[in-house]
């Protein structure tokens, strides 16, 4: 497949996004096909996420939309990582939709954006999930490699 | 032909061949065309000598030799696989040459032999991705010579318009003039009203052109691009779903993954239908917009 497989794609998305975007989510940065950035909010009332902006870091492959971008929260001032039992307190996200079995070339970043949101407002539990402090430790793979479980539908 | 003064020796040609190929892979096209050149004269009907040496002759941007050889090579009648590189690479070196509608018109039968070679599962089925690309930049670059030509035409329709409406102004005039003095005043009012139609012609052109500019550039209907390339699609095919994708794309995609991009259920190329009354639209979309190949 060409090269350009994804800057062209890519470009059509950034073309749509500089329009307009789904409420609580906003472009922060894409200066090139391969990172993007984009703040979230969570919209309704969950105590967790109130008034708070999450920033998130999109990574593509030249075969995007074939393959899945990598995409993880990214901690800056004022910007921490939610909390959530699927997020990693290093940033990495745990959710079907991002791996390679989940993932569909119909997705696109605004999508991806719109499930995390979703994620997080249907999220009740404050915290982390299970033994995150090793994880983080420990992990030296990149998100895409990663055999998450996805047995947990409670959250 | 250089073939004329050589006996055949399809052993000999092999073996120009295989070191053409050598020098080929180590990027040295000059010395790979002069080989496949060899080639062919030992062995003139072998047709895979002849994509070969077209081949070096695209890298080398030599188009016009490019074509004759690979209408030399379709002239052989080759199988369905060396057929669609030949007419792949003849659309290559057309449209290089700025032929839109000979390259298109290689392009579609190169896409048709190649949309064979998908059903049947042969490797030129590889070759869909960059194919379709170019019967879209073939139909794009039709769009624009048309849109040149348009546009060329119009200030003469303009002109011979506005004319027109000069000389219905001069005989108007020189009827009153005819009439004799004291119509003075009513010849101004002539003047006036000829001017005010003529602004009105020249605003309504004016319009006309930024209405077929702007106005209608910029609209992409979502019907008929493709959701995994968001680009206009060429040739759509449908899954169970309803949902049509273009070959080239869902082709890749079930490279990576045998299900279907909505539902995840299992998918294969068999399970593909074409969806010809899309694909006429999406035609007919292009034809007029050919823009939107590169929105």
């Amino acid at each position: 497949m060409a090269a350009n497989f994804a800057s062209k794609r890519l470009s059509k998305e950034l073309n749509k996004i500089n329009g307009q975007l789904p409420p609580g989510i906003s472009l922060v940065k894409a200066e090139d096909f391969q990172e993007w950035l984009l703040d979230i909010k969570v919209l309704d009332s969950n105590p967790i996420y109130l008034n708070q902006t999450y920033r998130l870091k999109f990574k593509f492959s030249p075969s995007y939309p074939i393959e899945p971008p990598e995409v993880t929260f990214l901690l800056c001032p004022d910007r921490p990582i939610p909390m959530h039992p699927h997020i990693y307190s290093n940033g990495i996200i745990c959710l079907d939709l991002l791996g390679q079995q989940g993932w569909s070339p119909v997705q696109n970043v605004e999508s991806i954006c719109m499930s995390l949101q979703s994620m997080l407002t249907g999220n009740t539990k404050n915290e982390r999930p299970e033994g995150d402090q090793q994880f983080v430790a420990n992990n030296r793979r990149r998100p895409r490699d990663i055999d998450f479980y996805y047995h947990d539908n409670t959250v | 032909m250089a073939g004329q003064d050589t006996a055949a020796d399809p052993a000999k040609a092999l073996e120009c061949k295989e070191k053409g190929n050598k020098c080929f892979q180590a990027g040295d096209y000059h010395g790979a065309e002069e080989l496949y050149s060899k080639a062919i004269s030992y062995d003139p009907t072998n047709p895979l000598l002849y994509t070969n040496r077209t081949l070096a002759l695209l890298k080398l941007h030599r188009f016009p030799l490019a074509i004759t050889l690979s209408q030399q090579c379709i002239s052989l009648s080759p199988p369905p696989s060396i057929s669609l590189k030949a007419h792949f690479q003849l659309a290559q070196a057309q449209i290089a040459l700025h032929h839109p509608s000979e390259a298109l018109e290689s392009a579609k039968i190169a896409h048709s032999l190649c949309v064979e070679e998908v059903i049947v599962g042969g490797k030129g089925a590889n070759n869909i991705g960059p194919i379709t690309e170019l019967v879209l930049r073939c139909k794009k670059e039709l769009w624009e010579l048309r849109e040149e030509e348009r546009l060329r035409s119009r200030p003469s329709l303009l002109n011979e318009l506005v004319a027109g409406l000069e000389r219905d102004r001069e005989a108007y005039i020189s009827v009153l003039r005819a009439e004799g003095k004291g119509k003075d005043v009513e010849i101004e009012s002539v003047k006036e009203r000829y001017k005010g139609k003529i602004g009105e012609l020249r605003r309504t052109f004016e319009l006309a052109g930024v209405n077929g500019e702007e106005g209608k550039r910029r609209k992409v209907p979502d019907w008929c691009l493709d959701d995994i390339t968001f680009s206009v699609m060429l040739d759509p095919v449908v899954t169970k779903t309803g949902q049509s994708y273009d070959r080239s794309s869902i082709m890749e995609h079930l490279k990576r993954s045998p299900t279907d991009p909505l539902t995840r259920e299992p998918l294969r190329v068999e399970d593909l239908r074409p969806n010809l009354a899309l694909k006429a639209a999406c035609e007919e979309f292009l034809e007029e917009n050919g823009w939107a190949v590169d929105w």
